[in-house]
């Protein structure tokens, strides 16, 4: 016995525990067998490698690109921390594209004739509201700007008129990577 | 204990690329930061799974097979409760709880799924039976919740992608990510309790930028042991979550909330108002999506009130003007969706379901079947409770707010119940069956 948990490599409460969730989640699966399992084991899939293995890499490689694009193009940029006031309003805008995308894009085709609604209004507000992050954005970075050159001098990198990156903007961000 | 098979050599290290721990570089990804949204989702993941549970039992589920959206149950649909008519907007809360709290999950649950990023490539990538286990019940975790976001907010939208019926998808769904979840909590439990001491949130709430700094490697396997600059402080990724989860909440809640809030939600299906009239409040279901024709439902329309009880007689046949003739109560009520939308009360006036049992012969009726004009598909009859039939606010409505129902609304004659699921609230009604 303890060799066999040994071999195991937990203790027996945790096998009973797995055992018992897989003999739950095994019994509410098999209420779908009329359904076909196939096609929820594909949703199943696609679910846990939606983020992991799509989402993440397209979200790491944008943030990386505008990092490297932003830094090598006039013009320069200002001295403070600028790319979260670009990651933030891209992110919300993004994560309203991606739950409301069917309405946005259209796609219930039988939505109109089911709720009297129009499906025109859906685009019109997405980009509205993508339009009021990125202003909102510029003001607050506007506004950082303002005080950075009001408020006490930091060092050589915090004057308006210094040209090039500042030495804290070199990495990238290297938080959304990874 | 290395998990080994006796005779071969032990694996060796990770090859280059993601399965290497200094592939990931974040400095502030941590068991801390994890266990901060870990935190936030045990605190609202049990809200939702009871706020499902009580939407599923609001059906009445075991009243009749017609109210059975999942016959195939088996111990897991048990019987909960026969519904409450009261508060009237039970079931509205109910919903725009469910609703709203699982948009405003989405912003976090993705925080989550990327702070945690490094365990799905660690290696080895088995160690033992034991660990092998814990990575299946990952996947009903993971894919558990990716599926019961993505079926309930494909379904609001009414884009009706999913393979089947969303009822069954959603509700057997639910189960499955329940496993993954309650083992996922009680095994990570000490982890989440020791990370969260580990540093003050209070403290973590005034770092900023500057003073951000990574935590020692011997923190957890989320550690970069190759951190590179940090871009955002740990407060900075909290308040990204927070507002994204804020965002989609203030742009969505006002379809459940009504009123002049209802045209904030610039992003819900149901956050435009419905043009002017007495019948200007929201619908998802029309006549004319149905098949609802003018003839069925003009001068010829008759409804039949029957009594299937064992005092069973000849059932009694009534036009629009006979039940007009009877005595009409009002009762402000609201029409609330399993969608999360839902609407105002409304006045609805009409004639009492307990005062047509009574004149069908249903001294005290068991249950009353719903039958409603539309050929066929979803929600087209329905059986309501003793306690839904006796309710003084229980009506056969035959107008709204002054002026006769409109067609989407249910012309000539349809049901509104207290605190029940919209669509139990049966437009277009052709019969009522009274049970002893």
């Amino acid at each position: 016995m303890r060799r066999l948990l040994r071999w195991y490599g937990a203790n027996p409460l945790h096998l009973l525990t797995l055992l018992g969730s897989f003999a739950l989640a095994g019994y509410a699966a098999l209420q779908w067998l009329p359904v076909g399992l196939f096609g929820i084991a594909v949703w199943f899939v696609a679910a846990v490698i939606g983020h992991d293995l799509l989402l993440m890499p397209l979200y790491t490689l944008a943030d990386r690109s505008a990092a490297a694009v932003f830094r090598r193009i006039p013009p320069k940029l200002p001295p403070v921390q600028w790319i979260n006031y670009l990651r933030v309003p891209v992110v919300l805008s993004g994560l309203l594209l991606l739950i409301w995308f069917p309405l946005i894009f259209r796609l219930p085709t039988g939505f109109q004739a089911a709720t009297t609604l129009s499906l025109d209004p859906y685009l019109w507000h997405w980009l509205a509201v993508t339009g009021a992050l990125f202003l909102l954005s510029a003001a607050a970075l506007a506004l950082r700007l303002r005080t950075g050159r009001r408020g006490p001098p930091e060092g050589p990198a915090s004057g308006p008129e210094m040209v090039g990156p500042p030495p804290d903007a070199t990495p990238g961000p290297s938080d959304l990577h990874s | 204990m290395r998990w080994r098979v006796p005779g071969l050599p032990s694996l060796p290290g990770p090859p280059p690329g993601p399965t290497r721990r200094s592939f990931w570089r974040s400095p502030i990804r941590s068991p801390w930061l994890t266990s901060v949204f870990g935190l936030m989702l045990l605190a609202t993941i049990p809200v939702m799974f009871v706020t499902g549970l009580l939407s599923y039992a609001a059906y009445d589920p075991d009243l009749s097979p017609v109210n059975d959206t999942t016959p195939g149950k088996g111990l897991l649909g048990f019987y909960l409760f026969s519904w409450p008519t009261h508060p009237v907007w039970l079931y509205r809360l109910n919903q725009g709880v469910h609703v709203t709290l699982g948009l405003m999950l989405v912003p976090i649950l993705l925080f989550k799924l990327w702070s945690v990023l490094p365990k799905l490539f660690e290696w080895p990538p088995l160690r033992s039976p034991a660990h092998l286990l814990e990575r299946a019940s990952l996947f009903l975790l993971v894919g558990g919740a990716g599926f019961e976001f993505v079926t309930g907010i494909l379904n609001i939208q009414t884009w009706y992608k999913f393979p089947g019926s969303f009822y069954p998808l959603h509700f057997y769904g639910a189960w499955v990510f329940t496993a993954g979840f309650v083992v996922h909590v009680g095994l990570k439990l000490p982890t989440m309790i020791t990370a969260l001491r580990s540093r003050s949130m209070i403290r973590e709430l005034r770092t900023g930028l500057a003073r951000t700094r990574p935590e020692p490697l011997d923190a957890g396997y989320l550690v970069s042991p190759a951190p590179a600059a940090p871009t955002i402080s740990r407060r900075g990724v909290l308040a990204f979550a927070g507002a994204g989860s804020l965002l989609v909440g203030l742009l969505s809640v006002g379809q459940s909330i009504g009123g002049p809030l209802r045209r904030t939600a610039l992003l819900a299906p149901h956050g435009q108002d419905v043009s002017g009239g007495p019948g200007d409040f929201q619908v998802n279901k029309t006549a004319a999506e149905v098949g609802i024709t003018a003839s069925e439902t003009g001068a010829t329309w008759r409804l039949t009130v029957g009594n299937g009880g064992q005092a069973a007689q000849n059932p009694v046949v009534l036009s629009r003007a006979d039940l007009l003739r009877m005595e009409q109560h009002t009762a402000s009520l609201p029409i609330a969706c399993v969608e999360g939308w839902s609407t105002d009360n409304q006045a609805w006036t009409g004639v009492r379901l307990r005062d047509l049992a009574r004149m069908a012969g249903a001294i005290l009726p068991a249950s009353v079947l719903v039958q409603s004009l539309q050929n066929g598909g979803a929600f087209g009859q329905t059986v309501l409770s003793a306690g839904q039939i006796m309710d003084p606010d229980s009506l056969l409505a035959l107008r709204v707010n002054g002026a006769d129902l409109t067609p989407d609304h249910g012309y000539p004659a349809r049901v509104i119940v207290p605190a029940i699921p919209g669509v139990h609230n049966t437009k277009w009604v052709a019969s009522l069956t009274f049970q002893a």
